[in-house]
């Protein structure tokens, strides 16, 4: 009988359906799409080592370099998220959109080199570094 | 004259094919929602069947070569007409005269569907179609003896088998009885759960059904819910009170069959597919009692009037 | 015949019939197509219903990077799939092969097969994603009409359904 009042409480109770477009909120630490800012990123470039599935591509140039991460190649497993060490990545809450043309959704990014921070006082006497080094990758 | 516009006004309009069409497909609708509620879902539209129907029609046709192709082209079409057929003959309406049919007549055109189904899936040279029908075979076996020995004495405790005798029917408990064992024969007959056997999707790909596509399924779409409608039908015409205004007799039809179709969606809601051996010990061990009981007390009435 | 044919494409977005196709898949995207079917999703309030017989399919789901032994099987079910016919590869496998991109037993990207179209990226996407993407396919197949699809991935053209009102849903295929 217990299928009974189930099947009872279910047609009075209403239904627990989300009706067509809406969706249901990620919780806090859903491992979403990837998000880049260029302004924090030094190019080091161990998110692309780090990466399972090659989503990200990196390749240097004199003074720049290039930056790109295809979200239908990713697995959102968040390695490249924990190895950045100046926190220019980020996992959002949003689910990757629904796409029609393969490469649609990759994004890249061509950001200049930034020269480095200026050395603290007590170190320039014995430094005779040379700012801009377009480092060899 | 007469006799023949009213028969054919029977056949085609009420409760023939102008009618039996559109209830097909609200019936098919009224299980799917229902059963949807009472999983706790939204389920289909309204007119979700109407929609089926009509892309099912403008798919590609199937090209199959060999002698089979005639064949498979014509049992649906076969089933499709034998289920309007005995949805026609259903003595919804007083009797006004014209084709009376049989008792007998409509029990073998609710068996054709059935029948069409098993041909199917022989002819179609796949081995799912082969076991699904084989299926389909021991099912019809099982439910049909307790189907027809029900209706069977019910007839024979009206001395007739003329179908506005059944429509008649006294109020005694042989009605109930027989009333109750056709019940139960319903869902398998109609491929509800608990004995979805044919269909089950995930052993055979749809069995009997599998090599069927683009009209030709619309037509097996149509045919299964006509049989909805006569099989229903059937049993709310020898539910009814005996009623002399026409609309009344008619709604009061609408509205059994329509809370027919509700009792059968919660049973199939309620149960899981049985296995081929459960499912014809059932239809052998437990309810042929009562088919045994039904042709007792049709005896005993018989004997004893 | 336009009144036939817009009839025809409400009642093609109305209705997707789906047939699930597993290519070496890890199941998890499979587990999520079961879900999507479930009382909090309900993929049958768009219509669609998960078929037992590719027959009788309109719509083929994909899931998992396409191994070798899967090739054939892909290209039969396809063929076995009546016109008109459209293809969603569900997960990020079937699209890019995701993290399997350097296996030997891989037989490339399923765009290389058989032409898909619809892709609903994910690791496993979720049953929402899944449910916009059949949506989308179902859009997709209701505008293409009685023309068949290519192999490449060209742009589709847009069938004889040019007056429906999933033309304004959907206003990138008339660019197309």
């Amino acid at each position: 009988m217990n299928i009974l009042t189930m099947l009872w409480k279910n047609l009075w109770g209403g239904s627990r359906t989300m009706l067509f477009p809406a969706r249901p909120a990620a919780g806090e630490r859903f491992r979403g799409l990837v998000r880049f800012d260029p302004e924090l990123c030094t190019g080091c470039a161990i998110c692309k080592m780090r990466c399972t599935s090659r989503a990200i591509e990196f390749k240097t140039g004199k003074g720049e370099f290039y930056w790109s991460y295809d979200p239908g190649q990713c697995t959102f497993c968040g390695r490249c998220v924990e190895g950045c060490k100046s926190h220019a990545l980020s996992q959002d809450e949003e689910c990757p959109p629904v796409y029609t043309t393969i490469g649609e959704l990759k994004k890249s990014y061509t950001v200049a080199r930034k020269p480095p921070a200026p050395k603290p006082p007590a170190a320039v006497a014995g430094s005779t570094a040379n700012p801009a080094t377009g480092g060899a990758q | 004259m007469n006799i023949l516009i009213t028969s054919l006004a029977r056949l085609l309009i009420f409760p023939g094919l102008l009618f039996a069409v559109p209830a097909a497909w609200f019936f098919l609708w009224v299980e799917r929602k229902a059963v949807a509620r009472m999983q706790g879902r939204i389920g289909p539209p309204f007119m979700q069947p109407f929609y089926d129907f009509i892309k099912l029609v403008g798919k590609d046709t199937p090209q199959r070569t060999g002698a089979s192709e005639m064949l498979m082209k014509a049992w649906p079409l076969i089933a499709v007409s034998a289920a309007a057929g005995a949805v026609g003959l259903l003595p919804v309406l007083p009797a006004s005269g014209g084709f009376q049919g049989d008792l007998i007549l409509l029990l073998a055109l609710l068996e054709v569907p059935s029948m069409c189904i098993i041909a199917a899936g022989f002819s179609s040279r796949s081995i799912f179609g082969e076991i699904g029908s084989a299926r389909e075979a021991v099912l019809s076996v099982s439910y049909n003896v307790v189907f027809l020995l029900a209706i069977i004495s019910i007839a024979a405790s009206q001395h007739t088998f003329r179908l506005d005798a059944l429509a008649q029917l006294p109020a005694s408990p042989l009605r109930w009885l027989g009333i109750l064992a056709i019940l139960v024969c319903l869902p398998a007959k109609l491929h509800l759960n608990p004995f979805s056997l044919p269909n089950a999707e995930q052993e055979i790909y749809s069995g009997p059904m599998t090599e069927y596509a683009g009209p030709e399924l619309a037509m097996w779409e149509l045919s299964h819910g006509l049989e909805w409608v006569a099989a229903t039908g059937l049993v709310a015409t020898l539910v009814a009170p005996q009623l002399t205004l026409w609309w009344v007799a008619a709604l009061v039809f609408v509205a059994l069959s329509f809370f027919i179709v509700l009792l059968l969606s919660v049973v199939a809601s309620a149960t899981a597919r049985l296995q081929i051996d459960t499912t014809v010990r059932f239809y052998w061990q437990c309810t042929l009692i009562f088919a045994v009981l039904a042709v007792a007390s049709a005896l005993f009435m018989r004997f004893r009037a | 015949m336009k009144l036939w044919n817009r009839l025809m494409c409400y009642c093609r977005r109305r209705s997707p019939w789906l047939f699930h196709m597993n290519a070496g898949s890890c199941n998890g995207c499979d587990i999520e197509i079961i879900a999507s079917l479930t009382p909090r999703y309900d993929a049958e309030q768009l219509g669609v219903r998960l078929e037992g017989s590719p027959r009788h399919a309109d719509i083929l789901c994909v899931t998992g990077p396409v191994t070798h032994n899967a090739v054939e099987a892909i290209k039969t079910v396809y063929g076995q799939v009546y016109g008109p016919k459209a293809v969603i590869a569900i997960g990020s496998c079937p699209a890019t092969t995701n993290v399997f991109i350097d296996s030997r037993t891989l037989a490339g990207p399923l765009n290389l097969h058989i032409p898909v179209d619809v892709f609903v990226p994910g690791c496993p996407p979720r049953p929402d994603a899944i449910i916009l993407g059949v949506a989308k396919a179902a859009e997709i197949l209701a505008a293409r009409g009685n023309k068949p699809a290519t192999v490449a991935s060209e742009p589709e053209v847009v069938g004889e359904c040019s007056n429906c009102a999933c033309r304004e849903a959907n206003p990138k295929e008339v660019q197309a």
